[in-house]
Parts: structure tokens; sequence; C-alpha cells
């Protein structure tokens, strides 16, 4: 006499396995690390870098004329930090990039009076070396317009500034961040667990009952969904409460912040399941897991712009799963623009995906 | 009696290597079946078929009538399977493991119930990993009750356990198999299998060499005019070890 196979009791089962699976995550101490603290860390740390200011730091040598009024224009200057020290010091603080410049006034003739600014730059500084010398340029142009009486100069520069809003490095580097969660999450967790899983038989033992191991297989995914999803609510809460990260339509970027990082989740959760299957243990998991996040961590803008990075490498860069992942991201917050334009990245994403999964269910063993 | 379990010229092979290598053999209902057989002989594989886990390259298993490589479904859900390695997740408590199991099975049970029969109820809110090794084999025996199964299959699971530790878990199959479940297990150990299995297999390099209870194997050999060359001894080194330290069983305090 058979029993009629139920087909309800795999979702019963799945539910409940979910449930556990994710209860196991929430007790596991490498969870809390990769998933929690180090991205808390980390953008505690950038919040508070990320909101110092450009600036220009110009030497002038104590022996100069400092009562000048080229100098006493210059120290006034909003961005501009003056360091007075020996020339001989000043030059070693230039050599170290510690300054942007030097600049000194000396006299050269009583009659008519005659004035010559001394700029000197760091030729491995070309942006600061021109930032001090079109201040000194304008600074001096001035000068010259009202010692030669000219006060009302055939050109002027009329500016108009927009309320901009400034983009801090917080702004760039949350998320990344929440890039950096999910990748974790959803690698570390699932290689080492699934080698993990096999070797104590845990997986033979799941499959000594009656549930599929495709419902296995999916309450743990559903389990690190879960747990993904908290991850990166922590990190953007956290991110608008204490940091102000910006989200230009507020709630609905919030919600489509959480729709990505699933899309994103489930990409890597691939990648996990194939090097599962193609490492033996955890000692070849390891090599294999780094070779595959670290140059992401690296490359895809997690830390700082791609465009910062060779113009050989960005090619390469712009494709890897997390750049995809970021830059999806950094279009709907940073640069405030439409969820539509997400599509492109999402579907490299999606892309990525499949082809992971694919290859998952190639090199895949349950033991 | 009943045949539980029919194996019919079970063969298992992997690439060149033959691990089980048509054999053939039956279980009787409600009796203890062993498999006994040096590391290697394919002990393991032969229960791994039996338990749906591996496919069988020729041959028929059939449980309880039914085949297993046609209704895989059907027989898991007969059967309870215990592993050589503790097989759970480490970071989910006993009872938690049980209610998990359950929905795998698909039945409802209460797990402090099958604690207690384990003698595990004070270890409820304990992790896998904090267990000593008797009550993790312990644990494992009592997660293959949760279904009511017919048989259960046990894989070694006296191995690396102390004295005491074997003695109790004797007692416990015992008390398992009177309760009416066919048990079939794999063991190395002699005393073992003597003292537990009401008929035994003997399997080296994949075959089986006889099928028979352990009296008739001694009496048959007994008869075939075989004489030990030592005098027997009235004790072993066993009585005197539990002699000294009694057979009470003691767990580790965690």
């Amino acid at each position: 006499m058979k029993k009629q196979y139920r087909k309800l009791h795999q979702i019963r089962a799945f539910f409940v396995m979910m449930k556990y699976f994710f209860l196991a995550q929430t007790r596991n101490p490498a969870t809390f690390a990769f998933g929690f603290l180090f991205p808390v860390v980390f953008i505690s740390i950038f919040g508070l870098i990320g909101n110092s200011q450009p600036s220009l730091t110009i030497g002038l040598p104590s022996n100069s004329d400092l009562t000048n009024p080229i100098i006493k224009i210059l120290e006034q200057q909003k961005f501009v930090k003056t360091q007075i020290a020996p020339e001989s010091q000043l030059e070693t603080s230039i050599k170290q990039g510690k300054l942007s410049g030097i600049v000194s006034v000396t006299f050269v003739s009583n009659n008519p009076p005659k004035y010559q600014a001394n700029v000197i730059t760091s030729l491995a500084n070309p942006q600061e070396a021109s930032g001090i010398m079109a201040l000194v340029n304008a600074i001096v142009d001035r000068a010259n317009l009202s010692a030669a009486g000219v006060t009302n100069p055939p050109i002027t520069v009329v500016k108009k500034e927009l309320a901009g809003r400034q983009t801090r490095y917080i702004d760039f580097a949350l998320p990344g961040q929440i890039g950096f969660a999910l990748l974790s999450t959803a690698i570390f967790g699932t290689v080492f667990g699934l080698i993990y899983l096999k070797k104590a038989l845990v997986l033979k033992r799941m499959f000594a009952t009656p549930t599929r191991a495709i419902t296995i297989l999916l309450a743990q995914g559903g389990s690190r969904l879960i747990m993904a999803v908290l991850q990166t609510l922590l990190i953007l809460i956290l991110g608008i409460v204490v940091f102000k990260f910006y989200l230009p339509h507020g709630f609905i970027t919030f919600i489509e912040l959480l729709f990505l990082s699933i899309i994103a989740l489930i990409a890597f959760l691939g990648f996990g399941y194939f090097m599962a299957g193609l490492a033996n243990d955890e000692n070849s998991a390891g090599p294999l897991v780094n070779l595959v996040t670290l140059p992401q961590f690296l490359l895809s803008g997690t830390f700082f712009p791609i465009d910062n990075l060779p113009t050989w490498l960005q090619p390469l860069a712009n494709i890897l799963p997390l750049s995809f992942f970021n830059a999806a991201v950094r279009k709907i917050t940073t640069e405030g623009g439409d969820f539509s334009q997400t599509i492109p990245f999402m579907l490299g994403l999606i892309l990525w995906g499949a082809v992971m999964y694919l290859l998952a269910a190639k090199t895949f063993r349950w033991e | 009696m009943i045949d539980i379990i029919a194996v019919k010229n079970l063969v298992k092979k992997y690439k060149d290597f033959t691990a089980v290598d048509g054999i053939s053999f039956s279980v009787k209902q409600g009796e203890i079946f062993g498999i006994l057989g040096p590391n290697g002989a394919g002990k393991t594989t032969t229960l791994e078929i039996m338990e749906t886990l591996k496919p069988l390259t020729s041959g028929q298993v059939l449980i309880d009538g039914i085949d297993v490589t046609k209704h895989p479904w059907d027989v898991k859900r007969r059967i309870g399977v215990q592993l050589q390695s503790s097989a759970f997740y480490p970071e989910v408590r006993l009872t938690e493991l049980l209610d998990m199991f359950a929905a795998m099975y698909d039945v409802t049970i209460d797990p402090m119930n099958i604690l207690r029969e384990v003698e595990l109820e004070d270890k409820a809110k304990s992790y896998v990993k904090q267990l000593s090794g008797g009550q993790q084999q312990r644990f494992s025996i009592a997660a293959t009750l949760i279904n009511k199964p017919k048989v259960i299959f046990l894989d070694e699971p006296t191995t690396g356990l102390d004295p005491q530790a074997r003695i109790h878990l004797w007692e416990m199959v015992r008390k398992i198999n009177k309760a009416g479940v066919t048990i079939v297990m794999t063991t190395h150990y002699m005393d073992e299998a003597e003292q537990l299995c009401d008929r035994l297999a003997i399997m080296d390099h994949g075959k089986i060499l006889k099928t028979d209870s352990p009296k008739s194997f001694i009496k048959d050999l007994l008869k075939s005019g075989f004489k030990k060359e030592v005098k027997p001894e009235q004790a072993n080194l066993e009585d005197v070890f539990l002699n000294l330290t009694g057979s009470q069983l003691r767990e580790g305090k965690l």
C-alpha cells in the first residue's frame, strides 16, 4: 500500500528549512563579521574621512616679506592653508608632497615700485600647481589693475552659483559597501558553508529524507537572501541616519536599492554554487574564493572609482558583476538617475548569474 | 518471517573499480542484520544503495517490496538513516533539528518525546557539536525514528565510542528493535556483530562470503575441525576494564 506523494509537503519543508538555515546563519560568527561588522566599520571610516574639503597648502618662507598685501590676500582665501618656515625646509616638504607650492614676494626696485611674485610648485602635482598659479595670477592681476588706476576694466567676470549638491565620499562609498556585503555573504557563506555541509554528510543526511534536493538548495538560497536584505537594510539605514546618505527619491530609491540587491545576490549566489562545486575542501576553496572576490573588491569601484584605473584595465573592470551592481546603485543614488537606467547593468548581472548557474549545474556534486 | 529487504545480484562500479560485486541477501522483518567486514569491503556503499543515496550499476534492491531505483521517494519515507559522521547542522539546536527533519519527512512529532527515548532530554537546547561522541550517535539514531520507519540503517554506529557508550548504544538498538523496527547495520567489530546481530553477512572485496547467524557461523567452524591454539580465557581485558570502571554510562559534563 503506497502512500500518495504529497506535493504540498515540499512547501512546508521549504519554509521550515529556510527558518532553521537562517537561524544557523545568525549563530555563525562569520556571517556577523563579513555581513555586518566589516561594512559598518568601512562605512564609518568613509563617512568620517569623506568630509574633508580639498585645499591648497602654501608655504611662505620665513625670511620673505610676509606683510606684503599679496601675501595678506592669499592668506585670506577660503581654501588656502599657509605654513611659515625656512625656505629649505619648505622645499623639502614640497618634494615630500606635503605642500602644494611656495609663494614669496620680493622687492625689485623703488622707482617706479616694482615687485616680483615667486611661485615654486611641484612637477609631481600638476593639479595643485595650476590651482596655485591661477590664484596667484588673479591676485597679482587685480593688484596691477588697481596700481595702474583701472577701476572699471573692460572685461568683467560674473559668477553665478547653482545650489549643487556636494558629493561626498560616503555617497560614493556606501553603494560599494552594499556590494561588498552581498558578495561576501553570497560567496564566503555559500562556498565554505556548502563544503562543510558536504564533508560532514549534513547534505547527504537530508537527501535521505523525501524532501527534494532542489527544495533543500532553494531553502539555502532563500535563507541567504533574507540575510542579504537585512544587511542591505542595515547599511542603508546606518548611511541615511548617521551619515546623511542621499536618496534622490527618498523611499522609492530605498525600495529600488533593495530590489537591485536581491538581483545581485541571486547572481552572486551562482558564483558561490559554482565554486562550491569546483573546490573539494576548504584548502582549495580559499585561493579560489580570493581569486574571485579580491579583484572585484579592488576593481569594481567598491573603494575608488573605476575611472581612476589604467585605461586598458577599465573595459575589463566595467564588466565585473560587482561593477554592474555598483554602477546601477550609483545611477539611482549619486547620479540621481531614473530606475530604467539601471536596466543594462541588471541585464549584465543576470547574464553573469545565468552563466554561473549553468556552470554550477555542471560542476556541482552533492557529496 | 517475511523478507523486508531483498538484494539481488547487486553491482556497483566506479569507472574501473568494482565496489560491490554481485551480492545477494535478504533481511527478515524484525531482525538485526549485520554486515561485517574490514574497511573498504563495500559495506557503506551497499548500505547507501539501500538508502537510495547512491545509484546502483546493476541488480535489484527491494525495501518493503518497493524497488529503490524505481520508487526512491516511497523508499525514503519508510526508512531511517544514520550516517558515519554526525551529519547535522552545527548551529541548530537538537529540538530544532528534529522539528526540521519532521518537516522534511512531512510528519508531526514531539521533539522532546524522541529525545527522551534516547535519554537526551536534558540536551534539548544544545548543539550537536556540544555533545559527546556517544550522545551524538544517540541523537543520530533518534533522528532515524522521526518518520516511524520500518527499517533503520546504522553505519558503524559505535566506531570511536568508549566501551560504556558502546554497551549503552547496543541497549538502545535492542530497545528500538524490540519495538518492531528492523535494523540493518555495518560494523567491523566482532564482539558487536556477535552480541547484537541476529544474522550476519560477512563481506570482503565487494563480495559476501557467507550469511548466517553468529552462533551457526561458530558452530560450523568448529564442526570443520577448527581449533584455537590458545586456551580459552575465563575473562578478557574488556571484562577487567568494565569491572573496574563500571558499565554505567558516563558523559563529559559540558
